[in-house]
């Protein structure tokens, strides 16, 4: 008797709970679904969960509603990574996107499929102020999908400024000085010349990704001819360069002791500390450092790879992120989701940004200046991307063609296990699929 | 041999120091990096926070994202209790009907059962029936694809302790005149405990642990299940770990508890229905 009513209890609570359920999470202040009453329209923002981004989407959010009061904007974070790539295509493929989403430009942005998934703004006022390097990005068949969101960042070496002065070397503008600025370091004791971090995996191809300006110096068609099928980076002498560095850095003993299994957390306070004095790394990490470590950050200061021409030295640099208005977006929330990438595009969205956390590189939008503030990986950034002929896109910008394998290619090759040709053939190989599964011609 | 076999105290010795290293280093790792300040967690190293803050560390991860955890907990909790008791109730009563009554329909529905637990669950196909049934993005919709991806376990579970049940229960209580339900609420259920008492616990720490099914099938901030609030801290470039350690001692607790209190009555379910099969 007693158990029957205690099952029947259960059952009954069960199906009480499941219905109710249908309110999870009904704690929250206001109602998800915007729309009709009083022409108040709420927009949801999708952003991804770093804290430098979550603190910018809160005050673009804010800013933006304070302009415009009609219009509220609530941010939902993704993870980043493999994990977010997957949610923004299942959310696109299964038309549950959020009404404003941001997202990587360049190869990824092409991954999602833009003419399908995609509100095209060409036609906004805006068009016209955006960084032209950063529309490449995030444009399909002559169209433009985003506006841009942070700041552009670069594939170089960072390095510590402390332990230049103290060792009186200079900034090197060619690949064998900076192979000389090792050898004194390491001659000095204590320092390790280069930290290379290769438990975080993708942290490994910054030698080969962050060369690409001195590939392009070298040859200036290297990208349409690697898209094409006619240049590799196994057989082209100055894309191979990449991997013969990363090899020498390790046969050299140039690494840091524990290279095999440090992660990137442990890469950057090495770097901050003056344990180690060059990293090769993307400079937005630079706010890990400015979280962690505030006293230091002003030490760390950052260089280009360097190539063999001293007269051609210049950064391969990253665009900032996009913000795209999926195509599911319709009414008065387009409208209004209009008005929030025009927001964004507007100087007044790169200081609500600035206000969040400080810049790690330059805004993507004209008219937007950096204040005096900013971490000095920043300020050299800036002269490079200033400079005339100084910095170059990325490869993944310019070619669709980037193998999935390259990360685990040169933590072997930068480990020592394989030789620098002999990776950069076996990278050949591995694009050869990439490329087949695009279809692409020549392949 | 007539001798007794003497207590190997040396093996004993070496089986608690490799529980100790397994089970309660990680946990000393956890509670130590979610008192330290930021810079000292960013080490992640084995020391001894430099100066406490968990207090401090405690706010931050509870306050984060406008009190996100505290509904995070509410979701956890529903969602849980939900779904186990379904799967414990359903569960039962399929792996009694396939034990005690056969039919020329066992072979299909044993099938259907091992490939619940044989085949992987595919994300976009399942949403788009949550969608077509109007049950995508809600608590329900969520409850279900939980029941439905740990019903398997739970059945096999069930199965082999039933089968340790004498069959004369049953017909002594259908002479008495029970009717199904009766018979299986009044006789059986209570019967099952142990093993009942096991699948709940397996499943509850399976569903409130569970991280890709929340992530895909509930998606939206006010939705987030505790696991899920570990991504506040936690992101590819920069990661707070004196937060997220703090997060993760939060989230660990109830399985904790549970374990502590039903450790003897896990081990007994688990090895009732052992031997006959």
């Amino acid at each position: 008797m007693r158990f029957r009513t205690i099952a029947a209890g259960a059952l009954a609570a069960a199906t009480m709970l499941a219905g109710s359920a249908c309110s999870a999470g009904s704690l929250g202040s206001s109602d998800d679904e915007g729309g009709g009453e009083g022409g108040k329209v709420t927009l949801s923002l999708l952003v991804d969960n770093s804290e430098d981004t979550v603190r910018a989407g809160e005050q673009l959010a804010k800013d933006f509603t304070a302009k415009n009061p009609d219009i509220t904007v609530k941010t939902e974070t993704r993870p980043a990574g493999t994990e977010g790539d997957n949610i923004i295509k299942t959310r696109l493929s299964t038309g549950d996107m959020t009404d404003v989403f941001m997202y990587n430009s360049g190869s990824l942005f092409q991954a999602i499929a833009p003419q399908k998934n995609l509100v095209d703004v060409s036609d906004q006022a805006y068009n016209g102020q955006l960084d032209d390097n950063f529309k490449k990005t995030v444009s399909a068949d002559g169209k433009l999908y985003g506006v841009p969101w942070g700041t552009f960042s670069a594939g170089a070496i960072m390095y510590n400024r402390a332990v230049y002065a103290k060792l009186g070397l200079q900034v090197p503008k060619t690949w064998a000085d900076f192979m000389a600025n090792n050898a004194k370091i390491k001659a000095a004791g204590k320092v390790a010349p280069v930290i290379q971090t290769y438990q975080e995996t993708w942290t490994s191809q910054l030698f080969i990704l962050g060369d690409f300006h001195n590939v392009l110096a070298a040859e200036p068609d290297f990208p349409d001819k690697y898209t094409k099928n006619q240049a590799k980076y196994g057989t082209d002498p100055a894309a191979v360069l990449g991997f013969q560095h990363l090899q020498e850095v390790h046969d050299a003993g140039y690494l840091n002791k524990d290279f095999a299994s440090a992660k990137l957390d442990d890469g950057l306070r090495m770097l901050a500390k003056g344990e180690g004095a060059h990293y090769p790394i993307l400079s937005g990490t630079i706010a890990t450092i400015v979280a962690n470590y505030p006293d230091q950050a002003k030490d760390v200061g950052l260089f280009a790879i360097p190539g063999t021409d001293a007269a051609k030295n210049g950064a391969t640099v990253w665009t900032p992120n996009g913000l795209y208005i999926p195509q599911t977006t319709t009414g008065a929330k387009l409208d209004a989701a209009k008005k929030f990438l025009a927001f964004v595009a507007s100087p007044d969205g790169c200081a609500a940004q600035t206000k969040a956390s400080a810049p790690t590189g330059p805004y993507g939008v004209k008219g937007c200046t950096l204040p005096a503030e900013v971490p000095q990986v920043a300020k050299d950034l800036q002269t490079y991307i200033d400079g005339q002929g100084t910095s170059t896109l990325a490869l993944e910008f310019l070619s669709p063609v980037k193998g999935p394998a390259l990360e685990q290619i040169c933590v072997e090759v930068g480990s020592g296990i394989r030789k620098a040709q002999a990776g950069a053939a076996l990278y050949d190989e591995d694009v050869k699929k990439q490329a087949q599964q695009l279809g692409l011609e020549g392949w | 041999m007539t001798t007794l076999r003497r207590p190997n105290y040396l093996l004993s010795v070496v089986a608690i120091l490799v529980s100790v290293v397994v089970f309660l280093v990680p946990f000393a790792f956890i509670l130590l990096t979610s008192f330290k300040d930021r810079t000292q967690a960013a080490e992640l190293d084995f020391s001894w926070p430099r100066n406490f803050q968990f207090v401090d560390n405690l706010m931050a991860v509870i306050e984060a994202r406008d009190y996100l955890l505290i509904i995070a907990f509410i979701n956890s909790t529903i969602l849980t209790v939900a779904s186990v008791t379904i799967m414990v109730v359903l569960a039962a009563m399929v792996a009694w009907t396939l034990q005690r009554r056969s039919s020329r329909w066992n072979p299909l529905v044993n099938i259907l059962v091992l490939s619940g637990l044989i085949m992987p669950p595919a994300v976009v196909p399942t949403i788009w029936v949550l969608q077509r049934i109007g049950l995508f993005r809600t608590m329900p919709g969520l409850i279900m694809v939980e029941v439905a991806f740990g019903l398997s376990f739970c059945i096999l579970l069930f199965r082999a302790f039933i089968a340790t049940i004498p069959r004369e229960l049953d017909e002594a209580a259908i002479i008495d005149g029970a009717s199904p339900l009766r018979l299986f609420f009044r006789v059986i259920f209570p019967l099952l405990r142990p093993v009942a008492i096991t699948a709940i616990l397996v499943q509850s720490v399976n569903v409130f642990n569970d991280f890709v099914n929340p992530l895909y099938f509930l998606p939206g901030e006010q939705n987030a299940t505790v696991q899920l609030t570990l991504y506040n801290f936690y992101s590819q470039f920069n990661t707070q770990y004196n937060l997220l350690f703090t997060d993760i001692l939060l989230v660990t607790i109830p399985p904790l508890i549970m374990f502590l209190f039903f450790n003897r009555q896990i081990v007994a379910g688990m090895t009732s229905g052992a031997v006959k099969g």
